[in-house]
Formats: structure tokens, sequence, C-alpha cells
């Protein structure tokens, strides 16, 4: 079942040579134009200049909120619980918790993506079973985060997966952790990863296949060997593009990180302890801070936005260059 | 016990080790398909799916007597009525997507056919941008900036008054969120939509050209109708994220399970309302009472039958352009 | 990798974690506390201080979510002590055993720009009914137009408490505005010049809104524990029997502890 793409890269291809519209044919001057039509080219530039004029806004807007209220002290020192602004710490918790999800989504989510891409174009038998695993990922792009965090929350808390959380002396699974919150936010980049493996798959053209199958290769081999290494650069993107959205989350991050103002760690095993413990993210304390959170912190949390902000954009640049680095080389 | 060297997958092996690992994926929807519908069932059960969805008393009421109720709670415990979350929904969802499609397909022609140059370069990236800033960020501006323009600004205290009996405006409502949603929703459908124009073949724009149409007629009569199936795609893409917006909406739409009362008239937009996946977020504290429970995977439930329904919408909708050759 | 290799590997990593896990056995307990928003910044403050001076015995796990939450999540065994705002109920589960360890005291609260000082039972019945919609029919009142009623949430323990100590048992209209914390009540009050709540004594103290007297009684500490001032809540710890291990020294400490003493007066009342 055809349901609607994945914009995976649709935006991120860069601008290629020819582009832009074809030069006016002569005679077509505005004059000459119908007012209905001319009508509609002004409102196609309003909208234009409206798009430009809007993201200006906003970035301008955090720019200068965020210079404001942020200082080097804020990103180093630690949050804590307080009545007033200015004894409530800093935003250092809350920057690793993002950094520390981020790694845990995307070490769980490019293998399963790139894993279900190599299968689905390499092998995809029986082909129901294969069309039914691309419906399966559809339908996970297409479900809100919110959804997919309680999901998450109801598996967590079965008694079964109880040691990847922590467990309340009443006997209640607490089931928040960062394990239960990157696994969720795996499910949120798989698709991203999955779609830029299928591309790159896919563009490989199967004169390369066949070759290696000539001189004896078995299949699998020729996908370790040849198609994969290929593909690197797509996985990057697909990569950079979870990490983006993971970054962004807020839904996943409230209902299962266990909201907590510092990183707590859950017993005393150096990593597994804090991996099993539960902590902030930028995404949540923005949320806590805000006047729709408990927090009341208007002030921190134009900080913790801008810090954000700047992530996301860092993030994204780093998908145009690796984007157009790769068109360059084709 | 030396066995030599590790000997590598056949393809068969190879074929159903991988297959196994994709199935995971579909393991996992069916999981969470399931999962929420088992949790759902006693707030459905009991009352009635019908009734569950139509109006009747204050939904923040009942959620709020649904925290004391304890860890075993009688039928009657669980009474919701859902249409005013339902109703807030539809509202944002609707008008944000049918308001953003327009302004899209129009912003798209722009980048494809009108825009200088310089100007392109300047509008391309912005749109990638918008599209990239999280949600949380978009809910901030508009409770720390929008809201309380509307609320010191637009609302006089005469507009107020009209209503004092009924609700509370406080800038919050309506507006806002439609306004934060329309912006949350465009970049997405102006990247599926300026795909789609830029992938038909020039070709057909200037045998239009030929035939005497200018610029616009060829772009609106000849391109625009050729990316109907994207701009079909773009609408339900959009759709599904209005839907699941949660964190951004639970900010700025007035966190009031209130139905807005058309008869109000242009008080109507500035009334406060709480969609479905924003109720979800401002519950999940409560989420240990039996009874707020179930009642939030009831929400949930009904957020991915409406995904699921979309896509399948979007699918029907564009098999008449598959008759007319459109590649969809 | 060969197979030798991989076996030795993986010895050495459980040799490792076996090493580390003893190590731990004699960790931390970890105490979490969930509940009343009014209490947490005092629940968290004596936190920090127990663990300042008895380091690397206890760890804490502090979370909000309102009254009621703490009671229901303290009940059902999520958290090992639930913060408590509000005296036991009838319908409170069974089991529960609640510490008493401060009171606090709540008022009206309005924005300095509209210091209404006085407000009877009757008007306040009649504002926080609904019954009243406009500044102007309140006598005392500096500003005009439509009251904005800030209330909070069904989680929280206050607003019964307002219904039953400074209402008459009148149930608040359900125009109120629902805010999720004390924190934003009174961001709310100090940002609307139309706005009337009700929050926690400490509020008051800090300038930001002004504190509305009751039947002629001023809002403040001295009323409050003198027992002139009606509107008094304690604060308690909830656990699920007896509390018993770290979850009962801590609370001990705070029931008996003179530093602990010095913290709650700082910011609520103590017991004496």
């Amino acid at each position: 079942m055809a349901t609607a793409t994945t914009p995976t890269t649709s935006f991120e291809a860069p601008l290629v040579e020819p582009f832009g519209p074809r030069p006016a044919p002569r005679g077509d001057r505005l004059r000459s134009w119908r007012w209905r039509h001319r009508l509609a080219f002004l409102v196609c530039w309003a909208c234009g200049l409206a798009l430009c004029g809007v993201t200006a806004a906003i970035v301008i807007y955090m720019g200068v909120r965020g210079i404001q209220y942020l200082n080097l002290d804020l990103l180093f020192s630690r949050p804590q619980p307080g009545l007033a602004q200015h004894t409530t710490g800093g935003i250092l918790d809350p920057i690793a918790g993002t950094v520390m999800l981020t790694i845990i989504g995307i070490v769980i989510a490019v293998p399963l993506g790139v894993t279900t891409a190599v299968w689905l174009v390499e092998y995809g038998r029986p082909a129901p079973l294969a069309r039914a695993v691309e419906s399966a990922i559809e339908m996970i792009a297409g479900t809100p985060d919110i959804v997919i965090a309680i999901f998450g929350l109801a598996i967590f808390q079965l008694p079964i997966l109880a040691p990847l959380s922590f467990t309340a002396s009443g006997g209640g699974v607490f089931g928040r952790s960062f394990l239960a919150a990157g696994a969720m936010m795996s499910l949120i980049a798989l698709p991203l990863a999955f779609g830029a493996a299928r591309e790159g798959l896919m563009a490989i053209p199967s004169h390369m296949r066949e070759a290696s199958w000539a001189l004896g290769k078995t299949r699998i081999c020729t996908i370790r060997t040849i198609l994969l290494p290929q593909i690197r650069a797509n996985v990057a993107t697909g990569a950079a593009l979870g990490m983006g959205r993971i970054v962004g989350d807020t839904a996943v991050v409230v209902v299962l990180l266990g909201a907590t103002l510092q990183i707590e760690a859950q017993g005393d095993v150096p990593v597994l302890g804090t991996l099993r413990g539960t902590g902030s993210t930028l995404t949540s304390y923005v949320y806590n801070a805000s006047p729709a959170g408990e927090g009341n912190a208007p002030q921190k949390a134009y900080a913790a936005a801008f810090v954000l902000l700047m992530i996301v954009l860092v993030l994204n640049l780093v998908v145009d260059l690796v984007g157009r680095g790769r068109k360059e080389r084709r | 016990m030396p066995r030599g060297p590790r000997q590598p997958w056949t393809d068969r092996q190879a074929a159903w080790r991988l297959g196994a690992v994709a199935c995971l994926v579909l393991l996992v929807i069916v999981l969470m398909v399931g999962f929420v519908a088992v949790r759902a069932w006693p707030a459905l059960q009991a009352n009635g799916f019908v009734h569950w969805l139509g109006p009747g008393g204050d939904v923040d009421r009942q959620l709020g007597d649904m925290i004391k109720t304890g860890q075993d709670p009688p039928d009657a415990a669980y009474h919701l009525r859902a249409w005013p979350l339902i109703y807030g929904t539809l509202l944002t969802t609707g008008v944000s997507v049918v308001v953003g499609l327009a302004f899209s397909v129009f912003s798209a022609i722009f980048i494809v056919e009108f825009a200088p140059d310089r100007l392109r370069g300047a509008v391309v990236p912005a749109v990638r941008l918008l599209a990239a800033v999280p949600s949380v960020i978009y809910g901030l501006i508009g409770i720390l900036v929008l809201a309380p323009f509307v609320g010191n600004h637009l609302i006089s205290l005469d507009r107020k008054a009209s209503v004092q009996n009924v609700v509370q405006l406080d800038g919050t409502g309506v507006l806002v969120a439609i306004v934060v949603l329309t912006v949350m929703i465009t970049p997405i459908m102006i990247a599926i939509v300026v795909d789609a124009l830029r992938a038909i073949p020039p070709a057909w724009t200037e045998g239009a050209s030929a035939l005497g149409a200018n610029r616009w007629e060829a772009m609106w009569t000849v391109s625009v109708r050729a990316a109907r199936p994207a701009i079909v795609a773009a609408a339900v893409l959009a759709c599904a994220r209005a839907l699941g917006e949660a964190v951004a909406l639970s900010m700025i739409s007035g966190s009031r399970g209130f139905s807005p009362n058309p008869a109000d008239g242009i008080t109507y937009i500035f009334e406060p309302i709480r969609p479905l996946a924003a109720s979800m977020v401002e519950n999940v504290d409560a989420i240990n009472a039996p009874a707020v429970k179930s009642s939030v995977y009831a929400f949930a439930l009904l957020l991915l039958l409406s995904s699921l329904a979309l896509s399948v919408g979007g699918y029907v909708a564009k098999l008449p352009m598959r008759r007319q050759g459109l590649r969809i | 990798m060969t197979r030798s290799h991989r076996l030795t590997a993986a010895v050495a990593t459980a040799g490792v974690l076996a090493v580390a896990a003893p190590a731990g056995a004699q960790a931390a307990s970890t105490i979490t506390i969930s509940g009343a928003t009014g209490s947490a910044p005092l629940v968290a403050l004596l936190a920090k201080k127990y663990v300042k001076l008895k380091p690397g015995k206890v760890k804490f796990k502090l979370a909000q979510g309102g009254g009621e939450v703490g009671v229901q999540d303290a009940a059902a065994g999520r958290v090992t002590i639930g913060n408590a705002a509000r005296d036991p109920r009838p319908s409170d589960p069974a089991g529960l055993v609640f510490y008493p360890i401060a009171k606090d005291f709540f008022c009206f609260d309005t924005n300095p720009a509209n210091p209404v000082p006085d407000l009877t039972l009757a008007q306040a019945q009649a504002i926080w009914t609904g019954q009243v919609r406009n500044w102007e029919d309140v006598p005392g009142s500096k500003v005009t137009g439509t009251i904005d009623l800030i209330g909070r949430t069904s989680a929280s323990s206050l607003p019964p408490l307002v219904q039953q100590l400074l209402l008459g048992n009148k149930t608040i209209s359900s125009l109120a505005a629902l805010k999720p914390s004390d924190g934003l009540v009174e961001q709310t009050v100090a940002s609307d010049k139309n706005a009337i709540g009700f929050n926690s004594g400490y509020y008051a103290s800090q300038k930001d809104v002004h504190a509305v007297s009751f039947n002629g009684v001023a809002c403040n500490l001295q009323n409050a524990k003198s027992g002139q001032y009606p509107g008094v809540r304690n604060y308690y710890e909830v656990t699920r029997g007896p509390a018993k291990g770290a979850a009962s020294a801590f609370i001990h400490w705070i029931q008996k502890s003179p530093v602990a003493r010095k913290i709650i007066a700082a910011i609520a009342i103590p017991l004496d």
C-alpha cells in the first residue's frame, strides 16, 4: 500500500544545475497579464517574503534573548532546586542528557535501519512480508511522538524490563530511564536512517552487484564489502537527520526520562548506572522552565532554548555539507 | 574446542538473519497497536465508544476526579466525554492544514518560478531552518511573545467581559494555536511541493508558453496540476504532524477542555482549547491512577487510528490521479 | 575475532562487572519522592542538606506532580515517600502513614496594582463561585473589568483546602484557569492586573503579589501561628506502611534535627 512519502532527502538536495526559473519568454511583461494573474503573482511574492520574515524574526528573537540570558556560568553549572530564578543553577545536566540520549538513539536506530534497508532492497522475499515491513516503517514515521512515548511507558513498566530502570521499594517498576527514552528515540530516528540507506542502495547501479556476483562473491559478501561502503555518506546524512529529530523531541523525554533536574544514576555500576538513571534534556528543561511546566523560569528557558537551537542548526549544517559533498563527487 | 576460521554466512543464512531483524520493526508496530488498544479498553468499554467520543460535562473536571479514585476504580470512575478535546484537535489541525497548504503552494511557486536567484538563495535555507526548529521553541515563543501580545492588545476588556460567565480569555487559545501550528507544518509541505514542481519536465511548461500562457498560467495550469499527488502527500504528512503535535500546543492552546462556541462571533478565535495530544502530555504526571491511564491510552488509540486513516485516505485520494497517468 | 578471543573478552567483562557489583551492593539506598509542588522546594532543600550531612549513604530522586499524585504514588508503591499538603482523608487508600513535617499558610493574592484590603467570607464566595464577575462590584478594588480567577489543577491538594477553610465549602467555579504549580499562579497574578489567585504565604512575603486579608485578619505568619487566620495547611511525608530504613531515618531527621528546623523556618512554619 503506497502511503505518503517520508521526505527523507527531498529538501536536502542543494541547488543543482540547471535550476531556477526558465528565463521569462520574450514579451511576457507583467503589464500584459490579467489582473487575476497579477494578484496571484503578488500573493506568491508576499508568501515568499513572509517566509523569510518569519524565519528572520524567529532567529533574531531567539538570538537576542539567548545572548541576553546565556552566560558561560550557566553552561557549566548544574541545575539546582530553588524557589527564585537566580537560585536554580545552570544547564550542564540537560546538555549532557541531550548528548547521551542522542547517542543511545542513533546507536540503536542506524544499525537497525541499515539492516532493514539492506534486507528490503537486496533480499525482500517473501514479497508480502517486504511490503508489510515497508508499511510498518511508514506507520512508525507517521506516529505522533507522544504515542511512541506512551507505548514506551507501557513496555518499560513491565516487570520483565525492570533491570532497565528503577524499581521502587513498593514493587512498582518506575519505567523511566535513559535506556527507555533512548530506545523510543531510536524509533523516531529509524525511518530517517532507513530511508537514507534505502535511497543509497537503490542508487547503486545494478552492474556493480552483477560484477561482484560474476566474480563468485555471495550476495552477503557483496553487501558487506561493496555496497555498504558506498552508502556511507547516505547513512551519515540519515544519522544526522535522525539526530536532529532526536535533539528536538520533547514528548518522549517528558514522559520517559523521569524529570529529575540533575542526572541521577541508578545503582553504582559506572556506565550502566547512568543509563538506568533519570535526568533531563534541553527540551524538557525548556518545557519545565517555561510558563507551561512547573518551573517558572523564563530567562533560563530562553538560554536553554538558544543552546538547543544552536545544536540543531549545527546538525543541519552538517547534513548540508555532507549532502553537497556527495553531489559534487557524483 | 578450536574449529578453524569462522565460516562466512551463506546467502540463505544471511537472508533469514537479516529478515529477522527487519521483522523486529514489524513486531514493534504490532506491539504498539496491541499495547495501546489493551490499555485503552477499560475506558472505552466503561463509557461506550460512541458516548466516549461525544459531548457532556466538563472534561477537565472529569479527568481531575479520576485522579482521586485509587487503584481499583469502579466503572463509574472512568466517566469521560472527550468531545471538547476532539473538537479542539479537529479545529486546529483542519484550519492549519488548509491555510498551510495554500501558503505552501504559493511559496513553492515563488521559489521555483518567480524568485530572483539571490532571494532564492535566502528562502531555501530559511525553509530548511524552519523545518529544523524544535517544537518546544515554537511553543516558547508562542507563550512568551504571541500569547501576551494577543492577551494584552488584541483582546479588549469588553470582549473578555462578554464571555466572562462562560470562560476566561487570557491570550492563549485558538488563534495562537493555529498560527504557530501553521508555521510549524508549512516547511514540510513546501519541501515536498518544491521537489514535485522541480521534477516536472520543462517541455510541458514550455509547451504552455508556446500556446500563449504567461508564466503564472503555465505554472498553475500545468505544473501545479501535474504535482497534485505530491500536494496530497504533503497535506497528509502535514496533517499527521499537526495531529501529533503535543508539546507546543500544550503550551499555547489554552489548556482548557473547552468547546469554543461559533455563536460568539470573533471571540471564537480567542477562546481556549486543548487538543488530544496536548491533553496526553498534561495528564502524564497522574498516569499512575488506573482511570487516568486508561483514558490517556484511549486518546493515544484515537491518534493512532487517525494516523492510519490519514495514510489510507491519502492513498485513496491519489488513486484517480493515477488514472490520468501521473506518477504517484 | 576468533572464537578464543571472543571468549576471553567475555570473561574479562564479566570479571569487571563481578568486581564492581559487590562494591555496588553497599550502594546508597535511593529514596524517591513525588507530590505537592508547594512543599517540593522545602523537601528539596532538606534533601540537599541531608545528603551533605550523610554523604554516600542515601540518594534522592525528587519529582513533583501535585499533592494528590503524591499520595496515590505512595499508595501504589511507585515512590518511597509522597509529599502531601493536606490532612489525611477517609477516602485515602488504606495503609498510608502521614508524618507531619511542617505547616504553611495560604492567602488570596491579587496584583500589586489592585491591593484589595480585605475580603469577607461572603465576598470571597461570590468571587470564587463566579457570581460576581467584575472588579467594580468588589469594594476596595482599584481596577475595573473582568475578574480573572487563577486556580490550580485537580492534581493539587490546595483547591479542596481553600474550599473548606476559606470558602465555607463552596466549590470553585469551573471558570478558573488551571495552573499546575504555585510558581505559575504567582507569575500569572503578578503580571495580570485583574487576576486573583490563592497561593502559599511565602509568595506574598516576596512582595510580587498582594496578600488579601480574610474576614479582617491579615494573612501573615503571626496570625497563622496564633490560629487567628484560618488558611493553614499541614505538610506531610506519606509512606505506605510505617517508614523503614533510609526513609525512616530521613523523616525522623526532619522532625527532630535543629538543622532541619532552621531550613523549615526559612520558608514555612516549623512544628513545635
